[in-house]
């Protein structure tokens, strides 16, 4: 699905703010997998999305998706394969357009015509679709997006983003910013949608106890390249303490404060 | 003397519509719009006096004018830089164009020759004249309120407000915002263009400056509309655009009738027009602030009732 070839990324390259965000990557993803991918801050696992995703165009090395050479393909056509969500719940709806205006443009990948898609069949379909957010959005079709909750408006960004039917997601620590009961709600939700569409996932988190409870694979990454690997086997007999003791083995020196890998 | 101002302010309120799709649903505050009305006034000028047709004169004027909005867009997409910049390289190379356009001269009068503003009196004979110039200009402000708000009801339309809103979305959904950047844009200036040649046939003349101070007259219009009401329809918005370009022309107009009683110029009327925004962000501003500290004081007397409420229970036990 995905396979990733000796990449690095460099900010600033030859000047005195010159930054090695990403030293160096392998990763190869399969179909179906899901991939919980931890590390500290600026450890590169949010560039390491947006080179994925293609905000950013890499400096060294080769991506693959779905066995087509990516590495110099647009954000917007690799947008087609691969759905994101982002820590803010503000940056995947428009706040200034109705819930039913921003589920038509999610409805269906890439450039539109002229066409006036929205009629009250779909209106059906997208109360429908509300519904199993059990948030009472399916009464707010004509509201803005920018009267919802941040929760409400990450759900919706949820739906939308599995509506325009991707292959692949990748989350950016997309729960993070919501109080724990609605980041519980939207967490059961992306776990109801990784299965029933079959989505292949990457998904960056803080939370070590969702990190081990998730997926079939973790990784942890360090000054830009991945220390830790895990398979399923591997990962089921992982506790959160072994994981930070084992992250500090490598480092080979105690954090003075975690805070920054974890929160428990 | 009414049914002029209602006249000025329909073909005005065309330009506005192009205004409102830059800045308010594209957000991108362009500045083309002062070179392209004149562009506009200058392509239809010059192709009436060529003998083109009326319809052709204007969809060519409208051509001109989406061009010049292309051009910006294009400037602004592919060497990244602002589109205010974009915008102002645009306008200021459009004057040394229309200039070139009106074949080397700054004023170029429709004299003698077929315009639409001739041609409506003989099509609706059954009303005076200056209603028949009303009802002709009415119905061609109808027509371009009913494309536009089709056409952002349309995919396309409702993803270039999703642009203006959020770009990562539409990104996101696998569009190219460039493109639609360029396509907005085009739209927008077009339509500013189109009421640049309606306006030089109805005044008889184009001018290399008539463009100048749009950009803030069409602001000035669209807030005052937005002061009417609130609504998120694009019909609505249209609607109030038009009402408020309209409501503008007429402000203008008495402020030059009557003006000269507190010894005010025509000169003074761009003044009067950047205060007119001015107050009306501050109005704006204040009205937003007004009902944060409604919401904050009711609060405040819900928190004084429930605690009061809570020493009377305690009271009673």
């Amino acid at each position: 699905m995905l396979k990733i070839e000796a990449m690095s990324k460099v900010f600033y390259p030859n000047t005195v703010n010159e930054k090695r965000a990403i030293e160096y990557i392998d990763l190869t993803v399969k179909e179906g997998d899901f991939v919980t991918v931890v590390g500290s801050n600026g450890s590169g696992k949010s560039t390491l999305f947006n080179l994925i995703a293609g905000t950013y165009p890499v400096t060294g090395g080769k991506i693959t998706l779905n066995a087509k050479d990516v590495t110099n393909t647009p954000e917007h056509k690799r947008a087609f394969t691969i759905g994101r969500i982002f820590q803010d719940p503000t940056i995947g709806t428009a706040a200034k357009m109705s819930l039913e205006d921003n589920l038509i443009t999610a409805y269906r990948k890439g450039m539109k015509g002229l066409k006036i898609s929205l009629n009250s069949e779909k209106r059906e379909f997208f109360k429908k679709e509300l519904t199993q957010l059990s948030m009472g959005l399916e009464e707010r079709l004509k509201d803005n997006v920018g009267l919802l909750s941040g929760g409400q408006r990450q759900a919706l960004t949820l739906l939308m983003t599995v509506l325009s039917r991707p292959q692949m997601l990748l989350l950016d620590e997309h729960t993070a910013a919501l109080d724990p009961r609605n980041a519980q709600i939207v967490m059961d939700l992306t776990t109801k949608f990784i299965e029933r569409y079959h989505l292949t996932t990457l998904m960056v988190t803080h939370n070590m106890q969702h990190a081990i409870d998730f997926g079939n694979r973790l990784i942890m990454m360090d000054e830009g390249e991945i220390i830790l690997d895990f398979n399923q086997e591997e990962k089921r007999s992982l506790t959160v303490l072994k994981l930070v003791e084992m992250f500090k083995t490598i480092k080979k020196k105690d954090y003075a404060s975690d805070e920054g890998l974890l929160i428990l | 003397m009414l049914e002029g101002i209602f006249v000025d302010g329909l073909i005005f309120s065309i330009m506005v519509v192009g205004v409102l799709i830059s800045y308010r649903i594209l957000n991108f505050a362009d500045l083309t719009c002062d070179g392209s009305f004149a562009t506009g006034a200058a392509i239809a000028t010059m192709a009436i006096l060529k003998g083109v047709s009326l319809s052709g004169a204007l969809a060519l004027a409208t051509l001109g004018g989406a061009v010049a909005g292309a051009i910006t867009a294009t400037i602004h997409n592919r060497l990244k830089v602002p589109g205010l910049l974009a915008g102002i390289l645009t306008m200021t190379m459009l004057y040394s164009v229309n200039i070139r356009i009106l074949g080397g001269r700054a004023n170029v009068p429709l004299l003698r020759v077929t315009t639409v503003y001739t041609k409506f009196p003989q099509f609706f004979a059954f009303v005076s004249k200056s209603w028949a110039l009303l009802l002709g200009t009415f119905i061609i402000a109808l027509i371009v309120k009913v494309v536009v708000d089709l056409f952002f009801r349309t995919d396309l339309g409702i993803s270039i407000g999703a642009l203006g809103s959020n770009e990562q979305m539409i990104i996101s959904m696998g569009i190219d915002p460039r493109l639609l950047k360029v396509i907005g844009m085009a739209l927008s200036n077009g339509l500013i263009a189109l009421s640049g040649g309606l306006l030089a046939q109805y005044q008889g003349f184009a001018d290399a400056n008539l463009g100048q101070g749009m950009v803030v007259q069409g602001l000035a219009a669209i807030m005052i509309g937005e002061f009417l009401f609130d609504s998120n329809k694009i019909t609505l918005i249209t609607l109030r655009v038009i009402l408020g370009a309209i409501i503008y022309k007429a402000l203008m107009f008495f402020g030059r009738y009557y003006g000269y009683h507190i010894n005010l110029t025509p000169s003074d009327l761009k003044l009067l027009t950047g205060i007119l925004v001015i107050v009306s962000l501050i109005i704006a501003q204040t009205r937003s602030a007004a009902s944060t500290a409604d919401a904050r004081k009711k609060a405040l007397k819900k928190n004084v009732e429930r605690r009061r409420q809570k020493e009377a229970k305690d009271a009673k036990n």
